[in-house]
């Protein structure tokens, strides 16, 4: 999708329709040998406003789909509350949560398998007015035509099967299938991301004319900056289950505050290419949503991270390895031992882990490293070989942990149209993050 | 395959709000031609159908009252009296309604063709049999237009499946199609289908296609109806004899007597597939033996699938505790041996009369069904949980469907075939363990002297080294072509519906940030 094309402003009325609160949507961890649960969405809040476009992106796995499912109760809150239009849907069940469901409707991502491949087209996009006894049998057939031509498609396509179609028209159908029981608010959960680019743009223009005419309101979900620059209004940033940055959408793209949006942005191409952004990379992978970082989401990858007041003057390569060397640490406080393991860690035969050393030579071998800074590393580094990684990653966490790694930011209002972010940065006694950030591209 | 974009227009769209009475009403040609010859089909062998069909009829209330009354009975003594009572009631007018319906004449009869006549002189003519032929050609012209009529009518239901298709439905494609088209090209499978066909055949017609019949051969040999007329050489004059006198002249019993199969006794009776060690006609035994074996397997395995679909889609739908406790079931069950079990229900339950309904048949099929289901669930389990991750599943959970109209619509149409193909698969199973029991004998198995063909395969065990092979012989390859037809019919029905699973191609999301 070319992100050339000018944003068009739908008209937000001021009026918040979706209100969500401390949400957490928390998977699996009730039975008994469950492992710790997965903090999908781990305490989200926002307003979304009666006839916006409001996107949320994020890399894949950082719960913005969970969000979404929670929001049209596909899944259950684990806490905190979602009110829509004043009453609190996470609270609804049976013939209420039925009634309501009319209201709230998503379209799905993969068109390949959100459409039942047995049914015809038309008993697709009619099965929600059967569900909820829609009139009479012909309006039901008469609205599916008017859904099938809204949609632009064919009443002839009304006994053809998905199997027929390609998969432009199949997301159209999905399309058709959400708005079947007049819904005031959609969640598009990345309806264009399994498409052809040239595709894209026509589905994206479609979603755009029926939110104008049937004045719909949208959860835009995806991993597409680009689109969601186009199409939302405002715009929330998800990292970890948690939101990181949210406001409107041109201003946080224009100046992200955030360092993980600034990371995020930094990797879209420009449409201007004189403007040069470096690209920060980030290192490694997101941590496990079962074992977020006890500080701040972002703490194991965040290049702007706070360093403790002690090592303030330490060598930033020095400072680097030792980020490393816990990022490995952590790694293996994830592996499960074997039986054979458990029992060699008991005879103090354990050996597993005994190739530590190799990283540690690796990481800190060419450099002088000062003594204060070796010692804490080696008494992490046996404590890894004796098999209690786990113990070693709290070491390390105690020692060269900052007030990123300890405590958990609050979200700071960022600008004066009400943008937030979710940093200790913005605190006053902390460097501002894009100078942070500047330094570190040119140190990279 | 019929895939075609969507952009093609289509003539024959028809604006839908029309139902098929109105679709038939407005073009009704091909729909009558296929009626009129289904209509002369069935007028053909009215009282066959109907007396095939009320006798599953009658089974089903026997066996569904039985229940009633021995849950209710547990309850109270009355109710089960109340059961019981009516429970006979209707039992009597369902066998007054088949004994009405079985004497409406068909074409294909043994009264019509018949075969049992006696010749008046040494070297004949016949007399009694059908255009006087001798009785091995009458029986064989029978049995060749009885298979014909079942393929023909076999082939007319799937032709009305067609005029269907062509002429009356709204869809141009569906995706059945494609699973039709593909079975049409599969020989192994079809002639599983030819297998089934010929199987059911046998026990719909077996009164028609045996020489003789069960009630006058096997059953009550001795009875005032059962007598015989035969050309007796020594009197030189026609003699009659009751058929139990008769069997006791024709036993295979190896090099001293021996009936071997398409050969007459001295009574002049014909036997195809020989006689058993007692004299009875193997042949006629067999047939009766088809009927108990596929309503016992038939129940038995219908039974197994119905609770291990409805136990798949629940535990695949709503997954974690259900299924963990669906599973925890299913490892109960089939921990407990099969054989242990039969013994003990077969003693418990041997002066009852449940053990006695369809001969001790129904008990057999419960007790199979209870006890098959595990395998058939966790064969559909698999496709269950898959089909439960697909997105239109929470589609319809979001606009708020029923969660069992979402299991029915949107889940069962793609377990359902495999459930079909496990299920013809394990019925084979079912069929050797029938065969098996009945082999043991010894209150196990269909009791005596109702047919079945695992007592044969017993009764010949000790002639199979010698000219009264065909008594062991003959009834064990009918169970090994009846489980390879089945399991043929399975292995097709698979392919058709899952010819190769196509690759799937999900492009890595591209992790913006996600950096190198
Ligand atoms: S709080 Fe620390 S780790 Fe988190 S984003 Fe801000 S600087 Fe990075």
């Amino acid at each position: 999708m070319s992100n050339a094309i000018e944003r068009e402003q739908t008209a937000a009325s001021g009026e918040t329709l979706v209100d969500v609160q401390e949400l957490k949507t928390y998977y699996g961890g009730d039975g008994f040998f469950a492992s710790p649960p997965v903090k999908a969405v781990d305490t989200v809040d926002f307003e979304i406003q009666r006839g916006e476009t409001f996107g949320l992106v994020g890399e894949s796995g950082c719960g913005k789909s969970t969000l979404g499912r929670t929001l049209v109760q596909l899944e259950q809150a684990t806490e905190g509350s979602v009110s829509f239009d004043g009453t609190d849907i996470t609270e609804l069940s049976g013939p209420e949560l039925k009634q309501w469901r009319r209201n709230a409707q998503m379209v799905f991502q993969d068109p390949e398998s959100s459409l039942n491949d047995r049914m015809t087209v038309g008993e697709i996009i009619r099965e929600p007015l059967d569900a909820h006894d829609w009139k009479t049998k012909a309006d039901r057939r008469e609205r599916v035509t008017e859904l099938l031509s809204e949609v632009g498609l064919r009443e002839e396509h009304y006994f053809r099967y998905p199997h027929q179609f390609s998969g432009g028209q199949r997301q159209r159908v999905g399309i058709a299938r959400a708005l079947a029981l007049e819904p005031e608010f959609v969640v598009l959960d990345e309806p264009v991301s399994a498409l052809d680019v040239s595709v894209q743009a026509k589905i994206i223009t479609l979603l755009e004319d029926l939110q104008a005419e049937f004045d719909l309101t949208y959860l835009f979900i995806a991993h597409d900056l680009s689109v969601v620059r186009h199409i939302c209004d405002r715009v929330a940033v998800m990292y970890l289950g948690k939101i990181m940055e949210i406001g409107d959408t041109e201003e946080l793209y224009e100046n992200p505050q955030n360092p993980y949006t600034q990371a995020l942005l930094s990797a879209i191409p420009r449409p201007d290419p004189s403007v040069t952004i470096d690209r920060i990379t980030l290192p490694g992978t997101p941590p496990s949503p079962r074992d977020p970082p006890q500080g701040c989401q972002f703490s194991t990858r965040c290049p702007a991270k706070i360093r403790p007041e002690a090592y303030a003057d330490t060598d930033d390569e020095i400072w680097h390895a030792v980020e490393q060397l816990r990022e490995v640490v952590r790694e293996r406080s994830r592996m499960s031992l074997s039986t054979t393991d458990q029992l060699r860690k008991r005879l103090d035969r354990f050996s597993r882990f005994d190739d530590i050393e190799e990283t540690v030579t690796d990481l800190f071998g060419e450099l002088s490293v000062p003594q204060s800074v070796e010692d804490h590393v080696r008494h992490a580094v046996e404590l890894v070989k004796d098999g209690e990684p786990k113990a070693a990653q709290t070491y390390l966490r105690e020692e060269f942990g900052g007030v990123c790694d300890t405590t958990r930011p609050g979200h700071h209002q960022v600008s004066a149209a009400g943008r937030e972010s979710y940093c200790h940065r913005h605190l006053d006694e902390y460097e501002d993050t894009t100078t942070v950030l500047a330094n570190y591209v040119d140190g990279a | 395959m019929a895939r075609s974009t969507a952009d093609t227009t289509n003539e024959s769209f028809r604006h839908d709000s029309s139902t098929l009475t109105e679709r038939i009403a407005a073009n009704p040609e091909p729909a009558l031609r296929w009626a009129g010859v289904a209509a002369v089909l069935l007028l053909l062998e009215l009282g066959a159908f109907l007396g095939g069909v009320l006798t599953l009829f009658h089974a089903a209330v026997l066996g569904v009252t039985a229940l009633l009354e021995v849950s209710l009975g547990a309850v109270s003594s009355g109710l089960g009296e109340a059961a019981f009572g009516f429970q006979t009631d209707a039992l009597a007018s369902i066998s007054g309604v088949r004994d009405a319906a079985q004497s409406i004449p068909t074409l294909l009869s043994r009264e019509t063709i018949s075969n049992q006549g006696h010749m008046v002189g040494p070297n004949g003519p016949w007399t009694g049999t059908f255009l006087g032929l001798e009785p091995a050609y009458a029986w064989g012209i029978r049995v060749v237009l009885v298979l014909v009529y079942a393929f023909v009518t076999a082939y007319w239901l799937f032709r009305g499946w067609l005029v269907f298709r062509n002429h009356y439905r709204q869809a141009d494609w569906t995706p059945t199609d494609d699973i039709i088209n593909r079975l049409r090209d599969h020989r192994w499978g079809q002639f599983g289908i030819a297998v089934l066909v010929v199987f059911l055949t046998l026990a719909l017609f077996g009164p028609a296609l045996g020489p003789t019949t069960v009630q006058q051969n096997i059953k009550s040999p001795y009875a005032e109806e059962s007598q015989i007329e035969y050309f007796s050489d020594d009197t030189g004059s026609v003699e009659t004899v009751f058929a139990g006198k008769a069997n006791f002249d024709s036993k295979s019993k190896g090099p001293n007597q021996n009936v071997g199969p398409m050969t007459y006794d001295d009574y002049g009776r014909f036997h195809p597939f020989g006689t058993l060690p007692n004299g009875r006609d193997l042949f006629t035994f067999m047939m009766g033996g088809a009927r108990i074996s596929l309503i016992v397997t038939g129940l038995a395995i219908g039974l197994a699938s119905f609770i291990a679909g409805a136990l798949g889609l629940i535990s695949a739908f709503y997954g974690g505790t259900t299924d963990l406790a669906v599973l925890t079931t299913a490892d109960g069950i089939t921990s407990v041996p099969r054989l242990l079990l039969l013994v003990m229900l077969s003693a418990v339950f041997a002066n009852h009369w449940l053990g006695s309904v369809l001969d001790g048949g129904f008990l057999l099929a419960l007790i199979f069904g209870f006890t098959g289901w595990p395998l058939l669930w966790r064969a559909v389990r698999g496709p269950a949980l898959q089909v439960a991750q697909e997105e239109w599943v929470d589609a319809a959970e979001s606009f708020g469907q029923r969660p069992t109209l979402i299991m029915w619509k949107h889940m069962f149409p793609y377990v359902m075939g495999y459930l079909l193909v496990y299920a013809s698969m394990s019925a084979g199973g079912i069929v050797v363990s029938l065969s098996a029991l009945s082999f043991i004998g010894n209150g196990l198995g269909i009791t005596a002297p109702t047919p079945a063909w695992g007592r044969a395969v017993s009764l010949g065990q000790s002639y199979v080294a010698g000219p009264s092979w065909h008594i062991a012989l003959i009834p064990g390859l009918m169970i090994v072509i009846l489980v390879m037809g089945l399991n043929a019919f399975g292995d097709g029905l698979r392919d058709a519906i899952d010819p190769e699973t196509k690759g799937s191609d999900d492009g890595d999301e591209l992790a913006a940030g996600g950096g190198a």
